[in-house]
This record gives C-alpha cells, structure tokens and sequence, in this order.
C-alpha cells in the first residue's frame, strides 16, 4: 500500500511518523492541561472531593479580592520595571563587550554564570547581601561610609526592587550574549561607511546600530516581558518566611497562584487566576510583537 | 588640485609585513585600477588611503596635503564597498542623504545635491524605495550616489562589481566610466578582474605579493608586460611561456628552429620566450614550434587549439571557419614584434 503512494504523500506519511512523538507530549502535557485548568476555574474543588460546577464565582471573588489586585499590580510592576532595566543594562554590557579584545572570553562567561546558576542559591545569597550589619553585605558597606541602614527586604517599598535586581541580574547574561550575536551580524563595512561619511558614535549608534538590531530587541523584549511576568523563584526564596510579603509588596500573580491551589486547596479559584496570566501574557506578548515588528 | 601620491607605503600585522613600499602618482582627474591576485594587498592599500587601516611606514597625500594622521572624513574620499554597505532600514533618499550627514550646508542646497546626484545617476523614481525593493545594479548606483553627493577629492571603489552577474557587471563597467568622464573626480578602483581593469582604467597598477609589478597604461600593459607575471595575469587567454636559450640575438627553442627577436637585450642564457594566443597562428610565416592539436574551443570568429609539442602544451588562435582538425600536425607561428622575452630566473622582460 505505501509503495503505491506518490512521493508527496510519502513525505507526508514519514513527516507525520516523526511528529507523533512532540504531538503526543503537546496533547498530554501541554492542551490537555491547559484546557483543563480554563473548565476547572468554573468549578470548586479541593483537590480530594467531587469538582462541583460553580459557573463565574471564581472570577467574581477574583474582581473583589484586594489581594489580587495589589498582586495584579505587583506583576506589572515588576514587568515595567524590569524589562526596559534589563534591556538597557544588557544592551550596554554587550555594546561595550563586543568592542572589547582584552579577557573577552572572561568577562562574557561571568556575565553569563548568573544564568546557569539555581535561582534558589542565587536568592539566598542575595538574602544575605540584604541582612542587617553586621552580616548583610551591603548594610556593612553603608554602615562603614556612615550612612543609615536600609531596611531592603522588611520594607514595603524598597521590598520589591529589592527581590527584582537579582532577577534581573539573572537574565543578564542570556541577554547580553543575544545581544552580542545580534552586533556581530551587523556588517563591518556599515560603520565603515559610516566612519568616511564622518557621522559621530551617537549618530551610527541611533541610525545605525539600534535599527539593525530591531528583531534582536524584539525578541529580548518578548522574551524577559514573559520572564518577569512569570516571576516566582526569587522572590519565593527571598521571602521564604512570609512568602509575598512585607504585606503582599512582593507577592507576583505565580506566588498567589502557588498560594491558593497549595496551601488554600482551593482549585478553582486558583485555576481562574492562572487563566487570567494566561491571557495577560498572551495581550502583552501580542501587543509588543505587533509595536515592535512594525514595517 | 585631487591628486594622489603614496610614498615608500608599507603596513605590517605584527610582524608580518603585508606591503613593501608602495610609491604611486595619481593625477587630478585619472582612473586608476589597482588590480592583482587576492591578497596581493589591492584592497589594504585602498583602505590605507581611505584611512579604514592604519599606515606602518610612508605617506599618502591628497591634493598635496599629508593625510597620514587624518580621519577619513578629513581627507576628502568617499568609498564604495563591495557589498555596498548600504542600510537596509533607510530609504534610497536617506542612504543618500547620510553622506552628507556630517557636512554644514543648509538644508536645501543637501536637498539640492541629494536630487542632482539623483539625475545623474538615473534614480530620481526610486529615492523612496527601500534597498530590499532595488535591484543589484540599482543598489550599485545608491552607493555610488552616496559617494557623490560628497564630491569628494578622490573616489575609492573596493571591487563593486564583484556580487554582480555577468551581464550586468558588464554594463556597470560601462556606466562606472562614463560617470568618471562626466564627473571628472579622481578614481581609485580595486579588483581582482584583469578585464574590468583593462577596460575602464586610464593607468593600471598590476600587484602581487605587496609590490607593484608595473605600473602602466592597458596598451602598455598589455603589449609590454614588464615581467611574466604581468604578462601571465593580463590577457585571456593567458600568454605561452616556451623554455630557451639566447644566443647572439636569438632565440633556439629545443629542437625547433631559431627565433629572432628585435631589440633583445641579452646575448645570452636561459630565457623564456612569450607569445599571446592572439598572436599566434597556425601556418604563418615565421614558424616557431611544432606539435599536434589536442583539444579545440570554437568562440565563433575564432577557435582556441590546444597544441602538443615538444615543449609542453601551448594555447594558440585558428580561424573560425576552417580550424585544424584534432590530432592533425600545426606549424605555430608569429610575427617578430609580437614576441616577448623575459629572463628565465628573475622573471623580467628582456625586450
């Protein structure tokens, strides 16, 4: 029977043999679930009793929880925050790197070690920069210059900036060797060019360099948008005492998630607040490709 | 006054010296074409007068003035590169505009100059398309144009025609030329390709191995190669090199009959004695070698052979219509005037 296929449909038979495997695991791994926890945020259960139908309820209680919508805010903040942070930061490490000869290699792969390190050390050494003098870190430092402690991690404002910057420290080095691929594969002969048309750095820099680096940007952009808005370990490890807190400061939509299905067994709701990052991500994502890849 | 000199110039990478002392007059005006294998440092050379490399030793001036220690936007040049170097983000009319980026004119007389460059260069409909919607030739002309809205003192082409197919490389060379008749700038072209040197030059710089091997009109090249690689490299297809010895103004090839050679300047030793395919011709007066024909390659008014002989193998032209069969015996021949010398170790002409 195969035989007397043409070669066409031959192709489609193995394309398909191949595929059934990735099929298979996006089906059971990937739908399945997905639309599972969208038909479980209109019901209630606790994991262990009968799922009973409870229609909107859940995304009621979600419209007039407090919480959520201080955690709500939490997320943007640190999605607002720190992605343009981390694109400039990267973008000026790699700008500079790649112009670099001297210990290159060095310094590209202790840029990058942030990124291969576990989030969970990662947060716990951060911890301990945080600590009050005389352990932490950074308090010793002030304290030896004569200035006032600052209260990083136990303070409602300073909280959250302080759970971002290891996060964003993290992510750094991933993008910068993004960045770095994306300088590379602009020619030579366009600064070239540039450098007999007497143009000064700024002007290569703004009409040169950053329009050709467009689709890079646009996918560092994309990419630590999802990151930030998915941010759960450092901040889950750096408040482990009181996950979220001071008050809910640092408390993102994944930890309240993690929060409400594992310590409050309640499915449903949390169910309804993952279908509601769900659709966050997916506006967000939409909204920057479509900004972004503009003509 | 845009003239160009270069004296003594040298460039070195670490300890690798790359050219050895390059001295080279350009006059206001001319169309020179640096040309020669790759990395015979043509294209160092180029961009030592564009100031995109740094000189080791030797001075470049432009227009009489010293340029060693200049910034390229000072020295008055424009390039075109190879690939263009065109940005693929700008309209034409940007691209155009960016050589003018840095200059003080006022806004209008660069709108100015942006459309007269665009009329010369035949661009004016496509000023605000962007690169990706032109054609090979068309970017061409945006960089050219580029380099002309600055009309600068000296152009300097890095082999622009090199990424171009066959046809239309051809009709660049045209265009590129009759650009300079009308412009009348300075121009310092870089290629790899004998022919589009010898079409479009005014004087040729013929290079190898960081030296200059002759500097030279295209007749003059051509027809008085200084040395056998000048003569090896200019021409297609390339010049026969036969093995003989000088004896009192002539040449014996082997076994084969004595060549006379007008205004030799050798009495005697090892030479090597060089014809031209063109030149050379089965059944003429003034028979130099013997052999049979081994392959044939019809061009149409004439046909290649491939002939066998007792001194190795050697190119030559028959006529188009009757050539001689393969396998059949030739007697080669050519006229005195045509035949060239050159000294078998030193490699320099003779005549």
């Amino acid at each position: 029977m195969y035989r007397n296929l043409t070669i066409r449909q031959k192709q489609i038979v193995w394309a398909w043999a191949f595929l059934a495997i990735p099929v298979l695991f996006y089906t059971v791994i990937r739908f399945y679930p997905t639309g599972n926890a969208i038909l479980i945020s209109f019901q209630d259960w606790n994991l262990l009793g009968d799922r009973t139908w409870a229609g909107l309820e859940n995304y009621e209680k979600l419209w007039n929880d407090p919480v959520f919508w201080k955690v709500f805010q939490n997320t943007f903040v640190y999605l607002l925050l720190g992605t343009p942070i981390s694109l400039v930061l990267s973008f000026v490490i790699a700008y500079h790197l790649d112009k670099l000869r001297f210990m290159h290699g060095f310094l590209r792969m202790l840029y990058f070690l942030p990124f291969m390190t576990s989030a969970v050390a990662m947060a716990w050494v951060w911890r301990w920069f945080y600590q009050d003098v005389p352990i932490g870190l950074f308090n010793n430092i002030l304290a030896s210059f004569g200035i006032p402690q600052i209260k990083f991690l136990q303070s409602t404002t300073n909280a959250l900036p302080a759970v971002l910057a290891p996060a964003v420290w993290a992510g750094l080095g991933f993008q910068v060797i993004i960045f770095m691929a994306g300088l590379r594969a602009i020619p030579q002969s366009y600064y070239e060019a540039a450098k007999i048309d007497g143009v000064g750095w700024f002007t290569v820099l703004t009409q040169i360099t950053i329009p050709l680096l467009r689709p890079t940007i646009v996918f560092i952009v994309v990419f630590s948008s999802i990151g930030f808005l998915r941010i759960f370990d450092h901040v889950f490890n750096m408040t482990t005492n009181n996950p979220g807190g001071p008050l809910n400061a640092t408390k993102p939509l994944v930890l309240m998630i993690y929060d409400t299905a594992f310590n409050g067994f309640d499915m449903g709701y949390a169910a309804a607040q993952t279908v509601v990052l769900f659709t966050i991500l997916l506006i967000v994502s939409l909204i920057q490709l479509r900004l972004l890849r503009s003509n | 006054m845009a003239n160009l000199s270069l004296h003594q110039l040298t460039k070195s990478y670490g300890t690798t010296e790359v050219l050895h002392g390059i001295s080279l007059d350009v006059a206001d005006g001319e169309f020179v074409v640096l040309v020669g294998p790759s990395g015979c440092g043509k294209s160092t050379t180029l961009r030592m007068i564009a100031g995109l490399e740094e000189t080791t030793s030797g001075i470049i001036e432009i227009g009489g003035r010293e340029v060693n220690n200049l910034e390229p936007k000072e020295r008055d040049i424009a390039m075109v590169f190879q690939n263009y170097a065109i940005y693929p983000h700008m309209s034409v009319k940007k691209n155009i505009a960016f050589g003018l980026r840095s200059s003080k004119l006022p806004k209008a007389d660069k709108e100015k100059r942006i459309q007269e460059v665009a009329g010369i260069l035949d661009m004016v409909p496509l000023l605000d398309r962007k690169p990706s919607q032109l054609s090979g030739g068309q970017r061409q002309r945006v960089a050219i144009g580029r380099a002309m809205v600055r009309d600068p003192a000296v152009f300097l082409f890095d082999e622009p025609l090199s990424n171009l197919d066959a046809q239309l490389r051809t009709q660049m060379r045209l265009e590129i030329k009759k650009l300079h008749q009308r412009v009348g700038n300075t121009i310092i072209f870089v290629t790899h390709d004998q022919v589009e040197a010898m079409t479009m030059a005014d004087r040729i710089v013929i290079m190898k191995d960081g030296y200059i091997q002759q500097v030279g009109t295209p007749e003059e090249v051509f027809h008085k190669p200084a040395n056998t690689f000048v003569a090896r490299f200019i021409g297609a297809p390339s010049m026969n090199l036969l093995e003989g010895r000088v004896s009192g103004g002539a040449v014996s090839l082997g076994a084969g009959p004595e060549v006379r050679v007008p205004a030799l300047r050798k009495s005697g030793g090892d030479v090597l004695l060089g014809v031209r395919p063109d030149d050379l011709h089965p059944g003429s007066g003034n028979p130099i070698v013997t052999g049979t024909v081994s392959l044939r390659e019809p061009l149409g008014s004439e046909t290649l052979i491939y002939v066998d002989t007792a001194l190795g193998e050697i190119t030559a032209k028959a006529d188009g219509r009757t050539p001689p069969e393969v396998g059949a015996t030739v007697e080669l021949g050519a006229e005195p005037q045509n035949l060239h010398v050159f000294d078998k170790s030193s490699g320099e002409a003779l005549t």
